[in-house]
């Protein structure tokens, strides 16, 4: 089935869009979870919220979630991969590898992905990967670093070790990983990745493994250097110029004009991946502004 | 219209005029998903001369040209390559970064 719209992101501006987008009875699907947004819920206290003073992030995050279901927004707790523009629609690719269509995404993601680290956007599609499913057979007999942000990339790490020649798997959290024998955990600190034409080398500090090579492998105040022939940065959440490839950036924001539109026809971003202010009544003016350009959209393409 | 091609065909047939070679699997899912785009490039651009490549049945021809990730457009001029495209990109980005190397 094809939803006239997915929206991206759960927080204000993402249910704002999807609440005007259901009043102008278009077929909408929110991708998000069931807490609306981490940085509402856990907010102390909000003053400047129009009609609901000093009111208490995990109060003013139910009273959103309510209002959107009160009107019927249906809200799944997918995770995006990646959204591709095909043209006139957009296939989005869920982390289960389950596909999802719409004619048209509003993204409402927020700025909570981290940082690229150095050298990571350089070397992408040259030695560094996101995607460990999608280019494993490319390292079939390699040597292969994974960088995991989550025990949920731990599967991932037991996949290519049946298919690469060595596995290091580098977790960036606290919890102690549960892989199988053939993957080597190394705990380190990754800080930037290097070479030529094409990635081969990751610098890290603090390494402490139980595997005593590694660990003989040199270390100074500089950083330990692994080499390799592959590097695999798996997030939970991905900045979105990996999310959406082609989607133009400015800085960490998306660029956007005054109807919320991105540089892919269709494609609409709004609250703070716009770019600061990061304020609650901000981003739930933007997700109106989005809404309302879809619904533009939208009757063109029917044309 | 894109043409899929072997080894042996690139050699004879990619090396002339302009030429943009889609490396791809048929295990990629961003490769299934940048065809269609592609194709529908091809059409747009009817000067140059569109091919595919299966990576796991030409190994030595990806990796000849340094491929490690895939999608990857190689566009070639007169046999010599221009540039590699990595990853999928939208129609106007394919569009706008192939001629930008021609």
């Amino acid at each position: 089935m094809r939803y006239d719209v997915i929206v991206i992101g759960s927080g204000p501006a993402g249910l704002s869009a999807a609440i005007t987008l259901k009043i102008r009875n278009k077929n909408v699907l929110v991708v998000g979870n069931a807490e609306v947004s981490e940085k509402v819920s856990k907010a102390h206290e909000i003053n400047n919220y129009l009609g609901i003073p000093a009111v208490k992030g995990a109060d003013l995050a139910e009273q959103f979630l309510e209002h959107a279901k009160s009107i019927g927004v249906e809200i799944q707790n997918y995770q995006i991969h990646t959204v591709y523009a095909m043209g006139s629609f957009f296939s989005l690719q869920t982390t289960d590898n389950e596909t999802l269509e719409a004619n048209a995404i509003v993204l409402a993601t927020g700025v909570s992905f981290g940082k690229p680290y150095p050298g990571e956007n350089e070397f992408l599609g040259r030695g560094v990967s996101y995607c460990a499913t999608c280019d494993a057979p490319l390292y079939k007999g390699k040597k292969i670093v994974i960088i995991g942000s989550s025990a949920k990339e731990e599967k991932e790490a037991d996949f290519m070790s049946e298919i690469c020649s060595e596995v290091i798997y580098i977790p960036t959290y606290k919890e102690e990983p549960e892989v199988n024998g053939k993957v080597q955990v190394l705990k380190a600190v990754p800080m930037e990745i290097k070479g030529g034409m094409k990635a081969d080398t990751l610098v890290v500090r603090n390494a402490e493994s139980e595997n005593q090579g590694l660990k003989a492998a040199g270390e100074g105040d500089a950083g330990q250097e692994i080499k390799a022939d592959g590097f695999f940065i798996l997030r939970e959440s991905v900045s979105p110029g990996q999310l959406v490839p082609g989607l133009k950036m400015d800085g960490n924001h998306i660029e956007v004009n005054r109807k919320m539109e991105t540089n892919i026809k269709g494609l609409f971003a709004c609250g703070d991946i716009t770019g600061a202010p990061y304020q609650y009544i901000k981003a739930a003016g933007e997700g109106n502004v989005a809404a309302i350009s879809v619904v533009e959209y939208l009757a063109q393409l029917k044309k | 219209m894109v043409k899929k091609i072997n080894a042996e065909e690139f050699k004879n047939e990619a090396m002339k005029g302009v030429a943009v070679v889609d490396f791809s699997a048929v295990w990629c899912g961003p490769c299934k998903m940048l065809a269609p785009v592609l194709e529908e490039v091809s059409e747009e651009m009817g000067d140059v001369n569109f091919y595919n490549v299966d990576v796991d049945e030409n190994q030595n021809l990806a990796a000849e040209y340094g491929i490690m990730n895939i999608p990857a457009v190689l566009v070639l001029k007169d046999g010599q390559k221009k540039d590699i495209l990595v990853g999928f990109k939208p129609k106007e980005a394919l569009v706008e970064e192939i001629k930008a190397l021609l």
